[in-house]
């Protein structure tokens, strides 16, 4: 288990105050945030490149922050990957080795098996400056995980890949921790590779750690309004908190000086009476309502009548812009294209949408606000 | 004309002028003489001087220079910046005058006491190897932080992470892959220092078969008018310094993969 309890570091005007995470042992952890959030300067303090003048650094319950980097039993990968250009492939591999014999892969069961699972074998007599990029980026990771370290860090080593590539190590990544099982920290600001690598995942903005949990959690569950913006979501509306109904275990909350009524549990917190909140509505989930056809009793709750102000071709789907009659906010919607044909919506066009009760979640809009209070006065 | 051909006509005209000091060396060059200058007994002492105090202070400068270099290079700490501007001091002050201020540090008490009780240093040979150091001290760290500055210190990081100390990283890895530059450092250096006047004059004098390295030795035949054995000794010289720069052409010319 690695821990960062009380962490303070400062590069510049540009400060980390107090944070604190876990990574789980033996899973793919992803520290995910926007450039400029204090990703690299976490992942250097963590190997020990970087002097930790407050805080504790916990690798199996060792304290480490003091160690030289030799000591931590941390493995490193920057994004330039920085292969030995003097070394052949097979010595970059035994670099990590104490004493490694003449005919160390052969002889090492681990690294036998790192070699195969990397597809390195015929690489091992050749120079780094003859690699392609894919071959260059797993020798990297055989490098790194040649001495079995307690934790793997990468440093953004896929930003500069074309999408092919990229994939291929994607999946070579996941294949390699689901065969040697090793725990990694994994730093990325791309959204989809932190959700398609990440067990768990911890979102980093401007040095303050907005939310960790597991990949589902923290993509359909924001916490924090900064995770929610970060993670790309759009359907994001001002709402105040009206009443709750504690029988039913739903509240109601005001927004576009309308009534929504939705799951408590749909809340990231139980919210106080009156209290300012972000109101998120999940674009897939929002359903257009074919004319004539029956609505069901479950969403007449939340149905609203509007116009479809632009429609765009995303590829995989359709982005549908939506606004409410006599509002003034836009609702995104997404529709997968087989759904779109079988519509045949138009721009233009005046059609009846239904917000299920599932679809809504409840970010508060202040951070500083209590993780779990329960204020008298809500009913 | 443009600046492309602006730029080629200021190359061919440099070429020119060191062309033509070479080539007037050879109004008054007497071919019959070369062998016996060069094998007459001053010449080979004075060359063999030249040789061994320049190793010296090459060896010298790169052993303290690459230390200076390395940290200067590689970290931050109150002073870097006056530190780096007081290395530059060698390369802009006159050679004269450097060896003028070790002249006068020996002649201060603390200096007294090294002369008295340490090494002798006015007119002798270890005072020709100070001089020459003093004066390649600061280029050599300069151009030896030239070629640390290329090489990432990302390579560190990761072979540190990899298990190895500071020192094995610097060795195994920032060392090999500075190589080339440093030697070519090196061996401008001990160039500079072979070709060294200036301060060596006034900190060593001028002694035949003591202190008489080559530009000493030209210095001294100039000064007793014979122009054809001053010819041969700079041709000689010139050539020495040739050979270093073909040398140093040979080193950046190796693969990358040493």
């Amino acid at each position: 288990m690695i821990e960062v309890r009380g962490l303070h570091l400062s590069l510049g005007d540009f400060r980390i105050e107090n944070l604190n995470f876990t990574l789980k042992e033996g899973a793919f952890n992803v520290l995910l945030g926007p450039t400029g959030a204090g990703k690299t300067l976490i992942l250097e303090s963590i190997a020990g490149l970087r002097r930790v003048p407050k805080g504790r650094i916990l690798v199996d319950e060792e304290e480490v922050q003091h160690l030289p980097p030799e000591k931590r039993g941390v493995a490193y990968v920057p994004q330039d990957l920085a292969l030995f250009p003097h070394l052949t492939v097979e010595r970059n591999l035994a670099f990590g080795l104490r004493t490694p014999s003449k005919n160390f892969v052969k002889d090492d069961p681990h690294l036998a098996r790192l070699v195969e699972t990397l597809k390195i074998d015929h690489l091992l007599q050749r120079y780094p400056q003859g690699l392609s990029g894919g071959e260059k980026q797993r020798v990297a990771l055989g490098r790194a995980l040649a001495p079995s370290p307690r934790l793997l860090l990468l440093d953004e080593p896929l930003a500069a890949l074309d999408p092919a590539l990229k994939n291929e190590i994607q999946q070579l990544l996941i294949s390699l921790h689901r065969s040697l099982g090793f725990t990694a920290l994994h730093v990325t600001h791309d959204l989809d590779e932190a959700y398609l690598l990440g067990e768990r995942i911890n979102v980093l903005i401007r040095g303050k750690l907005e939310q960790s949990g597991g990949k589902e959690e923290v993509f359909l569950h924001p916490r924090t309004i900064g995770a929610a913006r970060f993670l790309g979501m759009r359907n994001l509306f001002r709402a105040r908190v009206l009443r709750r109904d504690k029988a039913r275990e739903s509240i109601a909350v005001g927004a576009w000086g309308k009534e929504v009524i939705l799951p408590l549990e749909h809340c990231a917190r139980p919210p106080s009476m009156g209290e300012e909140v972000f109101l998120y509505l999940r674009p897939e989930e929002v359903m257009i309502l074919r004319p004539g056809k029956p609505v069901k009793e479950s969403l007449r709750q939340n149905v609203f009548a509007g116009k479809v102000e632009r429609i765009l071709d995303r590829g995989t789907h359709r982005w549908v812009l939506f606004r409410p009659s006599g509002l003034e906010v836009q609702v995104e919607i997404n529709l997968p294209n087989y759904v779109f044909r079988n519509l045949g919506l138009q721009e233009g066009q005046e059609i009846q949408v239904a917000m299920r009760r599932e679809s809504f979640w409840v970010i508060p809009a202040k951070r500083c606000s209590p993780l779990i209070a329960r204020p008298a006065n809500i009913p | 004309m443009n600046s492309g051909k602006t730029a080629v006509v200021a190359a061919i005209a440099l070429f020119l002028f060191y062309t033509g000091l070479i080539l007037s060396l050879l109004t008054f060059f007497e071919g019959q003489r070369f062998l016996d200058v060069l094998l007459a007994p001053d010449t080979l002492f004075s060359i063999r001087l030249s040789v061994i105090t320049a190793t010296l202070a090459m060896i010298l400068a790169v052993g303290i220079g690459l230390p200076a270099a390395y940290s200067l290079s590689r970290f931050q700490f109150p002073g870097k910046k006056l530190v780096d501007t007081l290395l530059e001091l060698p390369l802009i002050m006159s050679p004269v005058a450097l060896g003028a201020a070790l002249l006068v540090f020996f002649n201060t008490p603390f200096g007294n006491v090294i002369q008295e009780r340490g090494i002798l240093f006015i007119f002798e040979f270890p005072g020709i190897v100070l001089a020459q150091f003093a004066t390649i001290a600061g280029l050599a760290t300069r151009l030896m932080k030239t070629a640390l500055d290329e090489i990432s210190p990302r390579y560190e990081a990761v072979a540190r992470s990899l298990g190895a100390s500071a020192w094995e990283a610097f060795r195994k890895v920032t060392l090999p892959l500075s190589l080339r530059g440093i030697l070519s450092a090196m061996i401008l250096c001990w160039a500079k220092a072979v070709g060294e006047f200036g301060a060596t004059v006034t900190l060593a004098g001028t002694m035949a078969f003591k202190t008489e390295t080559m530009p000493v030795a030209i210095f001294m035949s100039l000064a007793s008018a014979d122009i054809p054995k001053t010819i041969i000794l700079i041709l000689i010289l010139a050539g020495i310094g040739l050979a270093a720069l073909y040398a140093v052409r040979l080193v950046e010319k190796r693969p990358q993969v040493l």
